[in-house]
């Protein structure tokens, strides 16, 4: 489980988690209905091996939100469209018109949207009530989002506004590689993206290559500028780095999965129980850094 | 959507309505059948040109000249992009080479203002100080081995740069500090003013506008002007919680003032200061910003 993607949000550290259980439980993943395109809600982190919608650990919290989307191909409404119009113009010897047309698609889509595939997908969410931090496991910011909204919409409120970094990210990013020195446990990774900052300009894509060199030192001298960046920290988490501060490829190395192996594992749920500890940890760590390194506003 | 009432709002040019959309579907199809061309009549599109002008000083400027459908008169403007002439469909360019030297002197008046503000454009060692929250910051220039602006331990203003660093490093570097700075201040007064909205802002941009100072889209995306950085930090906070207050009314009525005034109640003081200063910011952006 462990998350891969984070796009974080922060909220007050002061809001009240008290009722969540049941505030969840309002909002649970209901199953996608026959002419509905598509449903969302919680579901157990957990899955098949836990009933709660939630899983708690000290201040952190595990949110999943589950969803069910009906798989509708626009191609097979079209096809289907064009032969129920060609099949209505050679019976009446007219083309119908655009209100036809209109009512057609709506009566096709009634008609096979009970008959449509259902593609079950699950966002999974990382709560710090310390911090006041939500992690959502995408790097997708609409769906960070949609995520964020259904925890509004479960506890009524949700002050969640995105990170907001009170110093360009690009230019610490850029100054990293330069040669500035980096955040206590952080070094550098083997992948970077430059750009040049005028609009359009060339983008320079590096991977597994070590970012100090000549060539590097070139790409820098003409101006360009590091819009991802490859970071390890403490030989634990690796991660890419962007200037929308959405942390992409994390990844739990040896020295922190290591914990892991020697815990002992009695079951499913005690083994995602145990990773989740681990991520929550880790995360905290990692979020302390950035916090520093991008002076990232608070929301109290 | 806060204009700061300085400047005329201006829309965005749109084609006219299609000529027939009025008659039923039988009708307009027999148009359609006598059409010999069967298709429907091209819009007047908006014409755009530059000509050159010499100011009552001696100056010499290029005014841009647009040909507007939607134009019912003659009209000179003149804002920080520069001058322009629209000239509705049915005048001659005579007409409007006359109107624009009977404003000479109005031209030439903006023209000088603008230049005072406006001052001079980003120059390596040359710029000595940069406008920030309503003042001028002094500015030190080093070498270094990637472009970066920021205030450095003891609080200086400092501009690192390669000697190789083009012009447009050196202005996306201070467009970045700048929309850093913003956030900071953004991030300061927001926690202040969230309680009793119904929801935050989806995202927070910074822009470069034209006429605006910040807007709210229905999504909940608040935009900015970037220059309200450069601007008194008490009109920058009135700007974000007028748009703050759109997630409350999506309109300027009184319910709306009424949240503005309970949550900024000198208002009216920065709405009196982006008329006052409101175009010598954004030119002076513009300038910093466009070299």
């Amino acid at each position: 489980m462990f998350f891969r993607n984070l796009t974080l949000f922060r909220f007050p550290s002061s809001l009240d988690l008290s009722d969540l259980e049941s505030q969840l439980g309002e909002c649970a993943l209901k199953p996608v209905g026959p002419l509905e395109l598509s449903s969302r809600g919680f579901v157990p982190p957990f899955g098949q091996h836990g009933d709660a919608l939630s899983h708690g650990l000290h201040d952190a919290l595990w949110l999943t939100v589950g969803g069910e989307d009906k798989l509708l191909p626009g191609a097979v409404v079209n096809d289907l469209l064009q032969k129920k119009l060609a099949a209505i113009e050679e019976k009446e010897g007219r083309k119908p018109g655009g209100r036809t047309r209109k009512r057609l698609k709506d009566e096709l889509i009634t008609e096979l949207l009970p008959r449509a595939f259902v593609r079950p997908v699950r966002s999974d969410a990382l709560l710090d009530t310390t911090l006041g931090v939500v992690a959502v496991d995408t790097s997708s910011r609409k769906n960070a989002e949609s995520v964020v909204s259904e925890i509004r919409r479960a506890l009524g409120s949700f002050p969640a506004l995105p990170l907001n970094a009170e110093t360009a990210p690009r230019a610490i990013l850029t100054g990293w590689i330069a040669g500035d020195p980096l955040p206590d446990g952080l070094s550098l990774g083997d992948e970077c993206e430059l750009r040049d900052p005028t609009d359009s300009g060339a983008v320079v894509k590096i991977q597994r290559m070590e970012l100090v060199g000549d060539e590097i030192a070139k790409h820098l001298e003409a101006g360009k500028q590091a819009t991802r960046l490859a970071l390890v920290l403490d030989d634990h988490v690796s991660f890419v780095l962007g200037e929308d501060l959405v942390v992409r490829k994390l990844k739990l190395l040896d020295g922190a999965v290591d914990q892991l192996e020697s815990t002992d594992r009695d079951d499913v749920a005690a083994e995602l129980d145990a990773r989740f500890a681990l991520m929550a940890g880790e995360f905290k760590r990692l979020f302390a850094v950035l916090e520093k390194a991008f002076k990232l506003s608070k929301a109290t | 959507m806060f204009d700061g009432g300085a400047f005329a709002p201006r829309g965005a040019v749109r084609l006219s309505r299609p000529e027939g959309r009025s008659y039923n579907s039988g009708m307009r199809s027999l148009f359609r059948l006598l059409s010999p061309s069967r298709t429907a009549p091209k819009p007047p599109v908006v014409q755009r040109d530059r000509i050159p002008f010499v100011l009552a000083d001696g100056h010499h400027i290029e005014i841009l000249r647009v040909r507007d459908p939607r134009a019912r008169r003659i009209k000179l403007s003149f804002d920080e992009r520069g001058a322009r002439l629209s000239l509705p469909l049915r005048a001659s360019l005579v007409a409007g080479e006359r109107f624009l030297h009977e404003h000479r002197d109005w031209l030439t008046a903006q023209f000088t203002a603008q230049t005072e503000h406006a001052g001079n454009g980003l120059q390596r060692d040359a710029t000595a100080a940069l406008p920030l929250r309503g003042e001028a910051v002094p500015l030190h220039w080093q070498g270094s081995r990637a472009t970066r602006l920021d205030f450095d331990a003891g609080g200086t203003l400092v501009f690192g740069a390669p000697a190789s660093a083009g012009n447009a490093a050196l202005q996306r570097a201070l467009r970045d500090f700048y929309e850093a700075q913003g956030r900071a201040d953004v991030g300061r007064w927001l926690p202040k003013y969230i309680a009793g909205l119904p929801r935050t802002p989806r995202r927070i941009v910074f822009k470069r506008t034209s006429t605006l100072w910040g807007s709210l889209a229905p999504d909940g995306s608040l935009a900015l002007d970037l220059s309200l950085v450069l601007a008194r930090p008490s009109a920058f906070e009135y700007v974000l919680v007028h748009e703050l207050c759109h997630l409350l009314h999506a309109d300027h009525s009184r319910r709306f003032w009424r949240e503005v005034e309970r949550r900024f109640p000198d208002w009216r003081d920065e709405r009196s200061y982006f008329n006052r200063e409101g175009r010598a910011l954004k030119t002076r952006l513009r300038t910093l910003l466009a070299g």
